[in-house]
């Protein structure tokens, strides 16, 4: 019996240390979900259920390239000020913050919400030209004090969406 | 085994562990860019001009009198078409307008303030910041307080409102240019018509149109317009071709487009105009009494095809046959200008063709002469305004030679090249103090400034234009710009506004485009035209898609029923004996340069004279005869030599040529004005005696005698048609130009 502990401890050894990367690779997986992650605090608190609920902008009246190209777009801040110019700022210091930032010419650097790898194309004229809502991926943005990521969007989320729906899945679909 | 040595034992588990490790930390690390950039997403300050990459965006705009579109692709103006909105054009443009984006992306042109670090007129300049040349412009302007000149074409609408402003505010004193038969033009119009608006023809209901040396396909007024409704006059309608005779002592591009062309002696055009008069009443064409009312003082009876015919160069017969035409052709039209306007008796010359009009009842009516109303601004914004005729030029040029302007300032114009050397502006320039341009380009008035200040071209720029002519009711276009100013130039009106602002006086508005958008209020709250919406803001932004505003059923008040001041008959005179200078001079507006304003711009250099084809030179044109006489064939070098002056230029020999004339187009023969135009060609100009119009005062730039002495030389005259002669072939006869039967 003795014979065989050396054996044994060894394999279990190197079977200990084999199962270190898959359960930190699973851990990762699972800690650093997207849609695990806590909601980002962003430089100025914009709330999308105002804009959308209470004023009843469409998506796009903001992001004004989801139709027509690859990224949604982030609005200007000059977009903003369209409106902000003639709303009051008094005690809203989120506003005051817009109107200072753009009169001295700052550009706000927003906490992204949504990263996909370098290697990934998502173009949203695509989606949007094919018929999804915009909610589709995002979900209910018009309900998210913060935003936060509400769907997985890795690749295997990806690729289920695609099968169900007959896109193509070819890798240079998304891989190019 | 040797010490130190790795054991297989070592070597595995080195691999092992780092291998795992590898694994590990590629596992956990997130991306591979900069964390900073890489969770980040940018909100920009301002608009991205273009939001979207690869689609292009078309705004509109105007220049002149024409409404312009703009392709505007990735934050640059690419293409200009017409605005198919706006009445004046319907859509039509032309190469001047098409050229516009040249002006903005030119490579000479004046990209920062300069200031001048050598001699006046050696063009050294250095360069200077916006802050230091406006608080030296508005100390300028507040030491030279009643001892400023402003020099600028005419300008209506807010423009001119802020130049009125900026003269009263720090007491100065404003002339206009303009080319100079244009000012005898609005006297014959205000003579005949009784109105300051140029008026516009109604030519797709035409029968029968006579023009006497009008250009009007090409440079007389509104080209534009003019080619848009010449289509419709000859194609338009099913059972009516219009008929078209040119009377001119050039053939120029209108002239070859016309069914018949009378070849005229220079400035006998009013002659021949009372000649028709004279065989419409006599034989009972049209009503004498009208006849005499328009032509009050003059006895038509002297004035038979007959007495006439041998003075103006043409037959009693065709002079005849014009009249009866003219007179049973009806609705029939008949113009004049440019070379008309440009003789000694050139106001006679107009105001006896424009009342031809009166004879057969086409002013006002369809078919015919359709006047202008005034423009719908306010009573404080001016609207078109003649131009300073030649002879209260020479007051200028005196009153600076004496030292009286301690501080020029010069804006859109180059009156130092428009008008003639003989006049001695650019010697007078240097007696004055200082002189200020704001322009875009190192013109020949530029070149003698002290100071320049670059100004946004017209696609940068925003404006409210009265187009004269407009289209026959009011309108008013807008030119707001479609891309952000390409170098760093500032709106003229602003600099002024800026200046008189450093200078202790204050003009109404902040900005110019804040006086812009105040006549655009002004046009909202007449409550009629184009433009419905409910708020002023909303207004504006309905008034830039549409390009302008207007209002169809704001015609012209009934016209008067004959020309309010007679005008008396006179003969042109001209400069230099005829047995030393045998052939008369005449230049002409160039169909693309104009008359030198647009010389800076390749496309337009580079765009062939409809008669000879040539680009990018001067040539004279003279008729196979006289090139023959002479001894000279296409392309030999000859000097043209006046009672002023002499330059050296090929000949295009043209069997259309007038055999007494000598043709050179303006437009070339600039000091400067950057790399396409320097030292090119010949000024004609600078050739011509300054004889003025008798009763205006304005230049006679046709009114000189010109002899031509050969050179020996001989040069390749740069021309579309090729340098080969045609020859025949057998079974395509070429078609020949034979003398006609008279």
């Amino acid at each position: 019996m003795r014979r065989y502990l050396r054996p044994v401890v060894f394999g279990l050894v190197v079977l200990v240390l084999l199962a270190i990367p898959v359960v930190a690779i699973l851990a990762r997986s699972y800690f650093l979900s997207p849609t695990a992650q806590p909601a980002k605090a962003q430089p100025i608190a914009f709330t999308h259920p105002f804009h959308v609920n209470t004023l009843g902008l469409d998506c796009t009246f903001c992001h004004r390239t989801a139709t027509t190209q690859a990224s949604a777009g982030v609005p200007a801040l000059e977009q903003c000020m369209f409106c902000h110019r003639v709303v009051p700022t008094t005690n809203k210091p989120n506003l005051e913050r817009l109107v200072q930032a753009f009169e001295s010419n700052t550009p706000i650097q927003w906490n992204r919400v949504h990263q996909m790898p370098d290697h990934v194309k998502f173009v949203h004229s695509m989606h949007i030209n094919a018929g999804f809502d915009c909610a589709t991926c995002h979900g209910p943005v018009e309900d998210m004090a913060t935003v936060s990521q509400f769907r997985d969007l890795r690749m295997g989320d990806c690729i289920d969406c695609h099968r169900q729906n007959n896109a193509r899945t070819d890798c240079a679909v998304c891989h190019y | 085994m040797r010490k130190g040595a790795m054991r297989r034992r070592d070597f595995l588990k080195l691999v092992a562990t780092s291998t795992t490790g590898a694994v590990l930390f590629t596992g956990c690390g997130i991306g591979d860019g900069d964390p900073e950039r890489e969770f980040k997403i940018e909100s920009p300050v301002l608009n991205p001009v273009d939001l979207v990459f690869g689609r292009d965006n078309w705004y509109a705009t105007a220049a002149g009198e024409c409404g312009l579109i703009v392709r505007v692709f990735e934050g640059r103006a690419k293409k200009v078409e017409g605005n198919p909105d706006f009445p004046t054009n319907l859509g039509a443009s032309d190469a001047r307008a098409q050229a516009l984006v040249q002006e903005v992306y030119h490579p000479d042109r004046i990209a920062q303030p300069l200031r001048l670090s050598g001699a006046r007129g050696s063009g050294e300049y250095q360069n200077a910041s916006w802050e230091d040349v406006l608080t030296e412009l508005g100390n300028d302007v507040n030491g030279a307080r009643g001892a400023t000149l402003v020099i600028t074409p005419p300008l209506s609408g807010p423009m001119g409102q802020v130049v009125n402003e900026f003269v009263q505010a720090v007491d100065a004193e404003h002339v206009t240019y303009e080319p100079e038969d244009r000012i005898v033009l609005r006297e014959a119009v205000r003579r005949v018509f009784g109105t300051d608006t140029l008026p516009t023809l109604d030519l797709a209901n035409t029968n029968f149109l006579v023009s006497f040396s009008a250009d009007f396909l090409h440079t007389w007024i509104s080209p534009v317009q003019f080619s848009r409704q010449y289509g419709e006059f000859r194609q338009g309608r099913e059972d009516v071709r219009g008929t078209y005779w040119h009377v001119s002592s050039r053939m120029d591009g209108s002239a070859a487009n016309a069914d018949r062309w009378l070849p005229i002696t220079p400035g006998t055009e009013g002659l021949v105009a009372l000649a028709m008069a004279q065989v419409m009443v006599s034989e009972g064409l049209v009503d004498r009494a009208v006849a005499e009312q328009v032509y009050s003082g003059i006895s038509l009876d002297q004035y038979a095809p007959d007495a006439v015919a041998e003075t103006a160069g043409i037959s009693a017969e065709q002079i005849t046959e014009l009249a009866r035409r003219f007179a049973e052709g009806q609705p029939s039209v008949a113009i004049a200008g440019s070379l008309a306007a440009a003789h000694t008796n050139g106001l006679f010359n107009l105001t006896a063709v424009f009342a031809l009009n009166y004879l057969v009842g086409s002013v006002g009516q369809e078919g015919g002469i359709i006047l202008n109303p005034p423009p719908p601004f306010e009573s404080d914004v001016p609207g078109p305004s003649s131009g300073l005729p030649y002879s209260d030029w020479s007051g200028v040029v005196n009153d600076l030679n004496s030292g009286r302007y301690q501080l020029v300032i010069v804006y859109g114009v180059d009156p130092v090249y428009g008008l003639p050397e003989a006049l001695g502006l650019r010697e007078a320039l240097a007696n004055a103090g200082k002189v200020v341009a704001l322009s875009s380009f190192l013109d020949d008035t530029t070149l003698q400034a002290d100071l320049i200040l670059p100004v946004h071209t017209t696609l940068e720029s925003w404006g409210l234009i009265a187009p004269d002519p407009g289209p026959g009711f009011q309108a008013v276009a807008l030119q707001q710009p479609v891309v952000n100013p390409f170098v760093d130039s500032r709106a003229a009106g602003d600099i002024l506004i800026e200046a008189a602002t450093a200078a202790g006086a204050s003009l109404p508005w902040p900005t110019y485009e804040d006086a812009v958008r105040a006549a655009v209020d002004s046009l909202r709250q007449l409550n009629r035209g184009n433009i419905d919406a409910p708020d002023a803001k909303q207004y504006f932004v309905m008034a830039q898609a549409q390009g302008g505003w207007w209002d169809t059923s704001e015609t012209a008040e009934s016209a008067p029923d004959a020309p309010e001041t007679p005008t008396p008959a006179a003969q042109p005179e001209y400069a230099g004996d005829p047995g030393q200078f045998p052939l008369y001079l005449l230049p002409f507006p160039s169909n693309s340069l104009g008359y030198g304003e647009t010389a800076n711009l390749p496309w337009l250099q580079a765009l062939p004279d409809p008669m000879t084809s040539a680009v990018w030179s001067s040539w004279v044109e003279l008729n196979p005869t006289t090139a023959d006489r002479l001894g000279v064939d296409t392309g030999d070098v000859v000097r043209l030599v006046t009672p002023r002056g002499s330059a050296e230029v090929p000949v295009y020999v043209n069997p259309a040529a007038h055999p007494d004339v000598a043709a050179v187009p303006m437009g070339q023969g600039h000091t400067d004005f950057g790399r396409y135009a320097k030292g090119r060609g010949i000024n004609p100009l600078d050739l011509v005696e300054p004889a003025t119009e008798s009763e205006t005062g304005a230049l006679a730039w046709a009114g000189t005698r010109v002899r031509v002495e050969t050179t020996g030389r001989k040069v390749r005259l740069p021309r579309f048609e090729g340098q080969v002669p045609a020859f025949q072939l057998e079974g395509a006869p070429i078609i020949e130009v034979i003398p006609s039967e008279h």
